[in-house]
């Protein structure tokens, strides 16, 4: 393994305030709770690396599992473990060098806090151990995919005016949105470092839009009054955001779903390069732009949706697609889980559940009935 | 605030970095500022925000943090102004703004990633018209003492910017005024962690 040779490589190495994990911060109002429980910290470039440092490995020999497992990210160039470094009893520590950045960001995502062969994986960013090329590299690299992105969202950005300013021919402007949400798929996969596929799946709208009357809008240093939101009508992008509400790319639960392996058992696939996994995500037919809504998001709309039908209810307004006749018993809350499908469901089990309720019981007499089945001697 | 509702596919995403600006102008409580920044910067990682924080002019929030005394306030702001200055638009807004003097303050903070957040904001805010600013003699004295950090990435830093964005000439001439000289007169005290 040629790669370390970092002059700094027999010496003992430092422990990095980056490589601590801080403490939850536990004093966020609800509604910039993200996914998960967070510290406070700010991600530059700086901090993150292809280098990966995963502390907390159980010292049973499973260094072959956690190279398995990291490559399942991205091809892994290096590797080693850090004797040196300080590490809790019973546990290494490793040092993993990625091929990619947007790799080892993935690699770190998912594994970090992650319970492996009974012992609990805390992964950090390694960047003292890049090279002088490496930083260079990573900042261009960091800097190029910014410009091209914001490049291609001003594309699309102009091409949603040119959509505004065409009367009819919807048609024509559906394939145009097509084929051109297509190629921005195209290259912004190739752009995209790890980041979640942020294509625009809005693109078709079948109908003519007006451009809202200028409206005052009131950034920083001013009364926080703002009314619409003036540059969204023209941007028709929906893009589908993946960060959470403390604007942090490093827990997505769209790509969790997608991707969550079993971490606590070995991986079935030998360590392939499976490259950038995300893009198996294959966005769905533009002509119906289902918007794939993490669960924990349907739970906290229902919940939301009880308060404000029982805020609602104080105020004795009735759901207008109710018929009133008379006092109405209070009937039981059904719930709805704001999508056909899971309402389909929950309605069957419900009906299933009425019908084993109205079952009378199984008499004790019936399983005596039941004669034993003839046991098989061998 | 809170019964705002905000779904976490954020198609009013706009909207919620405008709360954000809002409650960080309105709270009174350090600690939730310390969050809101930390979002915000964290926002300004992902390019497709960048337009939104452009209108909310929230390079101006993060420029005035880098005079606070709270050293979070500064860590949280000048990263913040990092990962912006990235993209040419917000790097012309921050300009606009003379926010050199400002960001190059930074470089004498005590804490090590205000230094090299710093670092690759000059970086990045290094333009041919803003070139005289960003490398003057002082600025280059003090990378050419980071160079020799310890700290690798201090070290890292230092040594790209001096290759990438200054002339040999101009290194060797704020080399030959540092020659003879005990690195501390030079004042700017290298980050302690």
């Amino acid at each position: 393994m040629a790669g370390f040779t970092n002059s700094s490589c027999w010496s003992t190495p430092e422990v990095y305030k980056h490589h601590e994990q801080q403490k939850i911060c536990p004093s966020r109002p609800k509604y910039r709770e993200g996914r998960r429980p967070k510290a406070v910290k700010v991600y530059t470039i700086n901090l993150e690396s292809r280098y990966l440092m995963l502390q907390g490995v159980p010292a049973i020999g499973v260094m072959t599992e956690l190279i398995e497992l990291s490559a399942l990210y991205g091809a892994v160039e290096e590797y080693r473990v850090l004797d040196e470094y300080p590490a809790e009893q019973f546990t290494e520590v490793y040092l993993i060098k990625f091929q990619k950045l947007t790799s080892a960001r993935a690699a770190k995502r998912h594994m970090d806090e992650k319970s492996f062969f009974g012992g609990l994986l805390h992964v950090c960013y390694a960047p003292e151990y890049e090279t002088v090329e490496d930083t260079r590299l990573k900042l261009q690299d960091r800097r190029r995919y910014v410009n091209r992105t914001t490049q291609n969202k001003t594309k699309e950005q102009d091409h949603g005016d040119e959509e505004c300013k065409k009367p009819m021919s919807s048609d024509t402007v559906a394939t145009t949105a097509r084929t051109s949400s297509g190629d921005d798929q195209r290259s912004s996969d190739a752009s995209n470092k790890g980041e979640t596929s942020s294509t625009s799946q809005g693109h078709y709208l079948g109908f003519p839009l007006l451009p809202l009357p200028p409206q005052e809008f009131l950034p920083y240093r001013h009364a926080p009054s703002y009314d619409r939101l003036y540059s969204y009508q023209a941007n028709q992008c929906r893009t589908i955001p993946t960060e959470d509400k403390m604007g942090s790319l490093h827990n997505s639960i769209n790509t969790q779903q997608q991707l969550e392996p079993n971490i606590s058992s070995v991986p079935s696939s030998s360590g392939g390069d499976r490259g950038i996994v995300k893009r198996l995500s294959k966005n769905p037919p533009l002509a119906a732009p289902p918007r794939f809504v993490p669960r924990t998001t349907h739970l906290e709309n229902r919940k939301r949706k009880i308060v404000e039908t029982n805020k609602d209810s104080l105020f004795g307004f009735v759901d207008k697609n109710e018929i009133l006749i008379g006092p109405k018993l209070p009937d039981r809350p059904k719930m709805d889980m704001a999508d056909e499908s899971l309402n389909i469901t929950a309605n069957m089990i419900r009906n299933t559940l009425k019908k084993v309720a109205s079952v009378p019981e199984v008499k004790p007499t019936e399983k005596k009935t039941k004669s034993a089945k003839p046991r098989r001697r061998i | 605030m809170s019964g705002k509702g905000h779904s976490a596919t954020g198609s009013d995403r706009f909207e919620y970095l405008q709360t954000l600006v809002t409650e960080f102008q309105d709270t009174d409580s350090d600690e939730a500022k310390e969050q809101v920044l930390a979002n915000l910067a964290n926002f300004a990682y992902d390019p497709r925000n960048l337009e939104d924080l452009r209108t909310l002019q929230v390079t101006d929030l993060f420029l005035d943090m880098l005079t606070e005394e709270n050293e979070n306030f500064v860590e949280f702001g000048i990263g913040g102004l990092c990962n912006l200055s990235m993209d040419r638009e917000c790097r012309d807004q921050i300009l606009q703004s003379e926010a050199i003097p400002l960001v190059t303050g930074c470089l004498s903070s005590h804490r090590e990633e205000t230094v090299l957040s710093a670092i690759t904001t000059l970086m990045n805010l290094t333009t041919a018209a803003s070139r005289t600013q960003t490398t003057d003699t002082a600025v280059l004295q003090c990378m050419l003492r980071f160079s020799i950090s310890q700290s690798p990435r201090l070290h890292n830093l230092a040594s790209v910017f001096l290759q990438d964005c200054c002339t040999e000439e101009q290194v060797a001439r704020a080399e030959a005024q540092m020659q003879g000289h005990h690195p501390t007169a030079l004042g700017i005290p290298l980050p302690k962690d």
